[in-house]
């Protein structure tokens, strides 16, 4: 039971107090925190897109180029966070030439972006871009979260243009028992929402990831920081992780109306009802090589929800990866860093 | 062109979160070291410890409940359950819908009024859950008593005291009334800013 003194908790609170103080005083004199650690350089921009080009680790990387398609959702520095936990320093040393589509900030100006807008012109010409820099007919993309959601579309629409598809942490099937997102969103009125704000505030989606876990996230998380104020390294660790969970874009209205109708509330992705412009997407036409790679905790896209691309995708060679780790896990933990990368090098290289 | 690493500094941290958080720890730790006072004057060895532990446990559900009615009756207690439905109404004043900020007409309006009922359901929604809490935390301590184990700090009572809330609040969530008030929340938000802009 508890067998605690008030003299001991007394304690046990001058301490915290204590840690509290010389926080304060370790954060003053913190300095820069770095997020996002590869040297990259900025091949193409439009719009808010920018495409970036990592600098290749090796001398001779492969010849067909990586593209990474992060979501839409928060930002892709969390794949290159910092020096230790970096899945695209990972892919870099492992002889890929890795690319990376970074959506940007949408503001008020891009409300009308549609689904088809992202596909048909973002996605396509990137695609192209390194097509013709590479002298190649056909690249790896690499689709994360609801980026792989969007990769799969991009595969069905334009399957010879894609060499070999990597999905990570990628939901299929909206609509499995434990898909939280999914319930959480089944009540609202998504239509109203978008008329209202235009874009979906970045706000919401904050409120709306905290709400899964408010007593370890908005609470335990930080009554834990104390016990690091004294290790700068840490600290700064904490920072940078708290930076990229807050640092949550808005969403462009209509791309975000027809992502939360079509691909949450009404499941049709695994149906094969999804329509992007005039173009129906067919997941059975994903024939190129799969992997598919999820995490056995992702509570924000269960494994169930991701696993259901075996049945429904055209691929005669699709593989899963199967990461023992949660959804954030997958980027940054230490296992993570030993495990993926290399795994989906090793796959990409065979193929 | 090479693009340097970006860099941020520590302000773009929320201290104040971090801050409101310890002292709420703190305000937890004052509220278990004047438990623990007044335990150690009733219990004795004798005494059937779990029993013992009881009435304490409904004296704080029933603060919970007290709380829910006006969480200025003990903002301590408050905020430790009200914690998710403070930082929904941070998030509605960041989008301009603080209960300051709003228009008299749209204060009588029935959109407001709506929302403000639902606001009331999303609550008793939350104190249910606070209180299945501190019955699996009883449960718990009990569990432990039983195999001669015992709480030793603070921290592990605090760290028992999430796991039970994440728990109960977590199984909340997943039901079907969370998700339709839940929804009706945003809506009837929603309708609010609406009402708002066509008034302004």
């Amino acid at each position: 039971m508890i067998g605690l003194t008030s003299k001991q908790i007394a304690a046990e609170i001058e301490a915290f107090s204590a840690r509290l103080t010389q926080g304060s005083r370790t954060l003053s004199r913190l300095g820069d925190i770095e997020s996002g650690v590869s040297p990259r350089d900025a091949i193409y921009q439009e719009d808010k897109l920018t495409l970036y080009r990592y600098q290749p680790r090796v001398e001779n990387p492969h010849p067909v180029p990586l593209l990474i398609v992060y979501a839409l959702v928060n930002r892709p520095y969390m794949m290159d966070l910092q020096e230790d936990r970096s899945m695209i320093r990972g892919l870099l040393n492992a002889g890929l030439d890795v690319y990376l589509i970074d959506w940007g900030y949408p503001d008020a100006s891009d409300r009308t972006l549609t689904l088809a807008d992202y596909i048909y012109r973002y996605m396509d010409r990137c695609v192209d871009i390194l097509s013709e820099r590479h002298g190649v007919d056909t690249i790896n993309l690499l689709g994360v979260c609801q980026g792989g959601a969007l990769s799969l579309c991009f595969a069905a629409l334009y399957p010879e243009k894609i060499r070999n598809l990597v999905t990570m942490v990628t939901p299929v099937d909206f609509n499995t028992p434990d898909n939280i997102l999914s319930h959480l969103i089944r009540y609202i009125d998504v239509d109203l929402l978008v008329d209202t704000f235009g874009n979906l505030p970045g706000q919401m989606l904050n409120f709306a990831f905290l709400s899964l876990s408010p007593f370890r996230l908005a609470g335990q998380k930080y009554v834990d920081l104390t016990d690091v104020f004294d290790d700068i390294q840490a600290l700064k660790n904490f920072l940078r992780m708290e930076k990229w969970i807050f640092d949550s874009p808005d969403q462009a209205g209509e791309a975000f109306r027809q992502f939360a109708k079509d691909f949450f509330q009404q499941n049709k992705l695994i149906k094969g009802e999804v329509v992007i412009g005039d173009q129906r997407v067919d997941l059975h036409e994903v024939a190129m090589p799969v992997l598919n790679v999820y995490a056995t905790q992702d509570h924000l896209v269960p494994p169930a929800a991701s696993k259901a691309l075996a049945d429904c995708c055209g691929s005669q060679d699709y593989s899963e990866f199967s990461f023992q780790g949660g959804h954030i896990g997958i980027y940054v933990s230490a296992r993570a860093q030993r495990e993926v990368p290399p795994a989906i090098a090793k796959w990409l290289l065979a193929r | 062109m090479t693009e340097q690493t970006s860099t941020s500094g520590p302000s773009t941290f929320d201290a104040g979160l971090a801050l409101k958080q310890a002292r709420a720890y703190l305000a937890f730790g004052e509220q278990i070291r004047q438990f623990t006072d007044r335990m150690s004057e009733t219990i004795n060895d004798q005494t059937d410890k779990g029993e013992a532990l009881h009435p304490y446990f409904a004296e704080i559900k029933a603060a919970i409940t007290r709380s829910a009615e006006n969480p200025n009756i003990n903002p301590e207690l408050a905020q430790f359950w009200l914690l998710i439905a403070e930082t929904w109404c941070e998030t509605a004043a960041s989008l301009g819908m603080g209960t300051e900020a709003i228009s008299d007409e749209l204060r009588q309006s029935e959109a407001w009024r709506s929302y403000q009922s639902t606001q009331s359901e999303y609550l008793s929604l939350l104190e249910g859950a606070a209180r299945d809490a501190l019955d699996r935390m009883e449960q718990r301590l009990n569990e432990l008593a039983n195999t001669g184990k015992t709480i030793t700090s603070l921290r592990e009572l605090y760290n028992l005291w999430v796991d039970c809330n994440e728990e109960t609040y977590g199984q909340m969530l997943r039901k079907p009334t969370y998700a339709a008030i839940n929804g009706q929340l945003i809506n009837s938000l929603l309708r609010c800013y609406q009402r708002q802009d066509t008034s302004s």
